[in-house]
């Protein structure tokens, strides 16, 4: 049981940085290998506002969201705008990008160079505190359910449930919706694509920040936390399936679920390797992702 | 916002100053090029373990201004000779061959994981160089172009803390956990010898990948395995998560004790000290030990990197390494490796952590472990700790005993 | 002038200087350009499966990788203290356990075979071959799009690496293979530092590349680079498309089993670092610096970014800022030189070979 509930916590994150880049993939079909790296300025944030604006967890929440959303914005113009269509290029350029902002950490965005160090940058390992309500552990039916786990759970329903309610009940989210499905038509009919495209870059970063934040409440935060993050997410992203958010949804909760059985029985290192392989044999054998939207 | 850097920056420059116009201010030509000594300084300052090599890196610096401020080697000037392996191994290897044999060094302090050390054994090696390896690390090796100066094995970390978790603490029935690669698998099969040897129970040997952040599944099995107490053998950044996570689902280091290998200063400040607070580790040096020679070391480097740094365990192998191979060079007269070498073994020299000497069989170190039992505050009250060095046993995870020594002046007798 | 004769006369002027340097360079500068020589074979691999095939493979490490330990096993065994049994295996095994390679720790018999050098060097030029086989017939029978592609490669060479740092009885883990002989063939030895491994590198850079120049120019070439351009109306001319791409996908891998051969004869190691995502990214950024499409183009983009990095690395300036430099390369180059430094150079030789304006060919 209590493998169970590890497993929605590991698929929590999972969605979360998953949903970003589901959102960036299905509707401008780009592959944002920065995107990692928008988690850990996220935890960065964090870091940044603990230290010297007193803010916690839960105020860094939205301030995340809008910072990495801005980043998103501006890579966005500068590099994935001119590289439209190009998408092996794209990805290759996300990544040099992805290179340089782990950099500018390390060398405090360009002070370190003339001695200045900003308490939070850097190479050193930082870490976040934690407000104490959310240190404790339930107990509830026999399992130790540790509240920030659940407070993550938590976060994750909650930008599910937004994310839903953006993408299907609004005006921008019908327009996304006819951009990620014939985007030539949709900006005949008069819709600004380039616009919806930026709009969703900064949205799909935007939670990947808010995935950093929570991210750094049990975790190093380190210039090169981001890395792994893109890669799961991308996994979870191609086995789901790009049309359908409940796609994302399920896919997430089924590979942090396998990855935490796996863990439980035998060895982690398995486990990953077991995921990998999963998704190999899901891009060769069903490309269209385990849930194929209903909209095409 | 601190300036350290350009402090340290200062700091080296004015000793560096100070000492090549020392001789100029007392009447001698001023120092060429082939006055000096080229020193190859090999730690990460970018790249995943950056985070620690960085304080190593400038600690070098700080022991080799202190060398050139009393004279230097053989009456010539250290060059500290600086390469950035960026923590890749393939980067180290190309480094160590630049400075072994463009910049021709004698020696090279460098070196953070066993990886690393492993990618630049053949150039030094084969090219007549020596590196002086600062980590505590799983042993096995018995390189003759290698001086393990404060480098700690298995046997110098577990024999003093398996058996006082079990007298001391009363605790029978041990987990032990860890990274998996060589350190902490080396670590286990020690740690089950002597387990054996006293009477204890392991009841778990597990291990997650290298840098793995999701530890609730292994806190789940630790606590589903009925252990009374913890060895970890968790490196890196896995370390924050799992002590976090072992607070997360409500463990108490009063009622389930840990004692870990590789949790220094560094690491309690990453993950926050109230995580680690209670916990113990088994290391032979820790910034509160009580000597003269700590308080000055502490005090020296606070001024060299900033009030805020902390000196932890390699850093103060660095330290000793470095000043060591200058006493090894200046007793036999040359600074080539076979005869640094030669000179070495069985000198001692007053570490912070005590009086450290070399075996000059196998070319480790003499060292007095400790325990440390992690305060609120991010340092270590020491609770108990040996009166005498103990003798370095690379090979004990294979049966090396004091008397029945593997590593012989010829090599690894297997 | 023709443009084959200008190519032709590049090609000569390349191998003519990279020939010709030793004479000019120190034992260690030898061995170091020798290293970017081993890049630079490995980076022909990627244009040829990009450039010409459209094949983005970000996995590439993992068949150099494998290159480099298959021959590594053979040297390790070829030391004397290597023997009846490595030293990391006698570490790792089980006490009681037989001091012999069929049965000291678990696959250790897959050594066997390589107590002979020539079973190093066939294995690491033929298992990559095979791996890419088997996994090109899937991917490319069943169409699988560029994209995706390049994620499973991607996904593989981490599976590759996490096998291999999990297997450390057999495999030696985390710390790699680093306890090798130099090479030794027929009596002649073969020293990192010197000449001979010097011109083995640049004689089989020679070798892949002519080979390369070979496939292009036939007809396979030809309809190679149409598929890049559009697939479909290739399969609609009636190539089978699938077949030609997976030769030319086997074909850069086990040129990539050839670099790691040889990275581990020239760096006496080999590493599951080799298989990183990291390094089979920057591969792919030498090729596209110097000319995806370009094969003397992707040698010259991995001398240049490697030579660039060693010296801006080792200046103390440059450190903390090269990072940041070799991102903005990758970022650059794929916005502003897709052609690479090839492109940019044919665009100057076509400049040179215009007619003059058409007011002079008027007046």
């Amino acid at each position: 049981m209590e493998t169970f509930v590890i497993g929605l916590s590991i698929a929590s994150i999972l969605f979360i940085v998953a949903l970003g880049l589901a959102i960036v993939y299905g509707t401008m079909k780009v592959i944002n290998l920065a995107h990692g790296e928008m988690v850990m300025i996220g935890a960065y944030v964090t870091v940044l506002a603990s230290k010297h604006l007193g803010l916690g967890i839960y105020s860094c929440l939205p301030l995340a969201f809008l910072v990495a959303a801005l980043f998103g914005l501006a890579i966005e113009r500068l590099v994935v705008r001119p590289l439209y269509g190009r998408l092996l290029d794209t990805l290759l350029a996300t990544w040099g990008i992805a290179l340089i902002l782990q950099q500018l950490i390390r060398i405090h965005f360009g002070f370190g160079l003339f001695g200045i160090h900003i308490d939070g940058l850097g190479s050193d390992l930082q870490n976040v505190p934690v407000p104490p309500e959310l240190q404790q552990t339930l107990h509830i039916l026999g399992t130790n359910i540790p509240v920030y786990r659940a407070f993550v759970f938590g976060v994750a329903v909650v930008l599910g449930l937004v994310s839903w309610w953006l993408i299907y009940k609004t005006r921008f989210g019908s327009q996304l919706r006819a951009v990620s499905a014939a985007r030539d038509i949709t900006a005949a009919c008069g819709v600004n694509d380039k616009r919806i495209n930026a709009l969703a870059f900064a949205y799909g970063s935007g939670l990947a920040g808010v995935a950093g934040v929570l991210v750094s409440g049990f975790m190093t935060v380190s210039p090169d936390m981001g890395a792994p993050y893109v890669i799961d997410a991308f996994m979870v992203v191609v086995a789901g399936g790009v049309g359908h958010l409940l796609g994302t949804v399920l896919s997430a909760g089924i590979l942090g679920e396998v990855q935490s059985f796996v863990a439980t029985w035998s060895n982690d290192v398995y486990g990953r390797t077991v995921l990998f392989a999963f998704v190999i044999l899901i891009l060769l054998f069903k490309p269209q992702g385990l849930f194929v939207s209903r909209n095409r | 916002m601190k300036n350290p850097d350009r402090r340290q920056f200062m700091k080296v420059l004015g000793v560096a100053a100070g000492g090549l116009a020392a001789p100029t201010i007392l009447g001698s030509r001023a120092l060429r090029a082939e006055e000096t000594i080229p020193v190859g300084i090999l730690y990460s300052l970018t790249g995943t373990t950056a985070i620690v090599e960085k304080s190593m890196n400038q600690c070098a610096l700080m022991a080799i201004a202190e060398i050139n401020a009393k004279g230097g080697v053989l009456g010539k000037q250290l060059r500290p000779v600086i390469e950035d392996p960026a923590s890749e191994p393939r980067t180290y290897s190309e480094k160590a061959r630049k400075l072994t044999i463009e910049d021709k060094v004698p020696v090279i302090f460098g070196c953070y994981t066993t990886a690393s050390r492993k990618a630049v054994l053949p150039v030094v090696e084969r090219r007549s160089g020596l590196l002086v390896w600062p980590t505590w690390y799983e042993g096995e090796e018995c390189s003759k172009s290698v001086l393990y100066a404060g480098s700690a094995v298995p046997n110098q970390q577990l024999e003093n803390s398996i058996p006082w978790l079990k007298n001391k603490l009363g605790k029978n029935k041990l987990f032990i956990v860890g990274s998996d690669y060589a350190f902490p698998r080396g670590m286990a099969k020690t740690s089950k010898t002597l387990c054996a040897k006293i009477g204890m129970e392991v009841v778990g040997d597990e291990y997650l990948p290298l840098g793995h952040t999701e530890w609730a599944s292994m806190v789940s099995k630790i606590g589903s395995s009925g252990a009374d107490v913890i060895f970890s053998n968790v490196v890196g950044d896995s370390i924050v998560a799992f002590y976090r996570e072992l607070r997360n689902q409500g463990y108490d280091f009063e009622k389930l004790p840990l004692c870990a290998s590789t949790t220094t200063e560094v690491e309690v400040r990453a993950m926050g000290p109230e995580y680690a607070k209670g916990s113990y580790v088994s290391l032979p040096y820790f910034q509160t030990v009580d000597t003269p020679q700590n308080k000055a070391f502490v005090k020296a480097f606070k001024e060299f990197a900033g009030p805020d740094s902390v000196t932890h365990a390699a850093m103060e192998a660095v330290y000793t390494g470095v000043h060591m191979w200058a006493m090894a060079a200046a007793k036999a007269g040359d600074v080539s490796s076979k005869a640094v070498v030669g000179a070495v073994g069985g000198m001692s020299f007053d570490a912070p952590q005590g009086k450290v000497t070399i075996d000059s069989q196998n070319l480790h170190s003499f060292l007095t472990p400790r325990i440390g039992k992690a305060r609120a505050d991010g340092m270590f009250d020491i609770v108990d700790q040996y009166s005498e060095p103990l003798v370095p046993l690379p090979y004990s995870s294979v049966g090396e005993t004091a008397d029945k020594r593997v590593c012989k002046v010829s090599g690894a007798a297997l | 002038m023709k443009e084959r004769t200008i190519t032709l006369a590049a090609y000569f002027l390349f191998f003519a200087v990279v020939f010709a340097l030793p004479f000019a360079l120190n034992s260690f500068w030898t061995n170091r350009i020798a290293v970017y020589l081993v890049y630079a074979i490995c980076a022909v691999g990627i244009s040829l499966s990009w450039g010409y095939a459209g094949i983005l493979s970000l996995g590439q490490g993992l068949f150099f990788g494998i290159g480099a330990y298959m021959i590594s096993m053979s040297l390790t065994l070829a030391m004397p203290d290597n023997n009846p049994v490595p030293q990391f295996m006698l570490l790792n095994m089980e006490p009681n356990a037989p001091r012999d390679l069929c049965c000291a720790t678990p696959g250790s018999f897959l050594w066997q075979p390589f107590q002979y050098l020539s079973i190093g060097v066939l294995a690491g030029i033929l298992v990559p071959c095979v791996i890419a086989a088997v996994l090109g017939y899937v991917m490319f029978k069943r169409r699988t799009s560029g994209v995706y592609v390049s994620i499973i490669t991607l996904a593989l060479a981490l599976i590759g690496q996490m096998l291999i740092i999990n297997n450390q009885p057999l495999t030696g883990g985390f710390n790699g293979l680093a306890d090798l002989a130099p090479l030794s063939v027929g009596g002649i030895e073969f020293d990192p530092y010197g000449k001979s491994v010097y011109y083995l590198v640049a004689a089989a850079l020679l070798v892949v590349v002519l080979l390369s120049r070979l496939i292009v120019s036939t007809r396979m070439g030809h309809v190679l680079k149409a598929v890049r351009e559009d697939d479909a109306r290739v399969r609609y001319l009636g190539y089978n498309v699938e077949n030609y791409k997976l030769f030319i996908y086997c074909f850069s891998a086990a040129i990539a089993g050839i670099a790691g051969l040889l990275f581990a004869v020239t760096s006496e190691f080999a590493s599951p670092s080799l298989m990183s995502t990291s390094f089979s990214i920057s591969m792919v950024i030498w090729a596209a610096l110097g000319g995806r499409s370009s094969l003397l183009g992707a040698c010259i983009g991995a001398l240049i970014v490697n030579f660039i990095g060693s010296v801006a690395s080792e200046n103390v300036m440059l450190q903390p800022v090269w990072p940041i430099v070799l991102g903005l390369m990758f970022v650059l180059v794929v916005l502003v030189m897709p052609e690479g430094i090839a492109g940019i150079a044919k665009g100057w030789i076509a400049k040179l070979r215009q007619p003059r304006s058409l007011k002079e060919v008027v007046q």
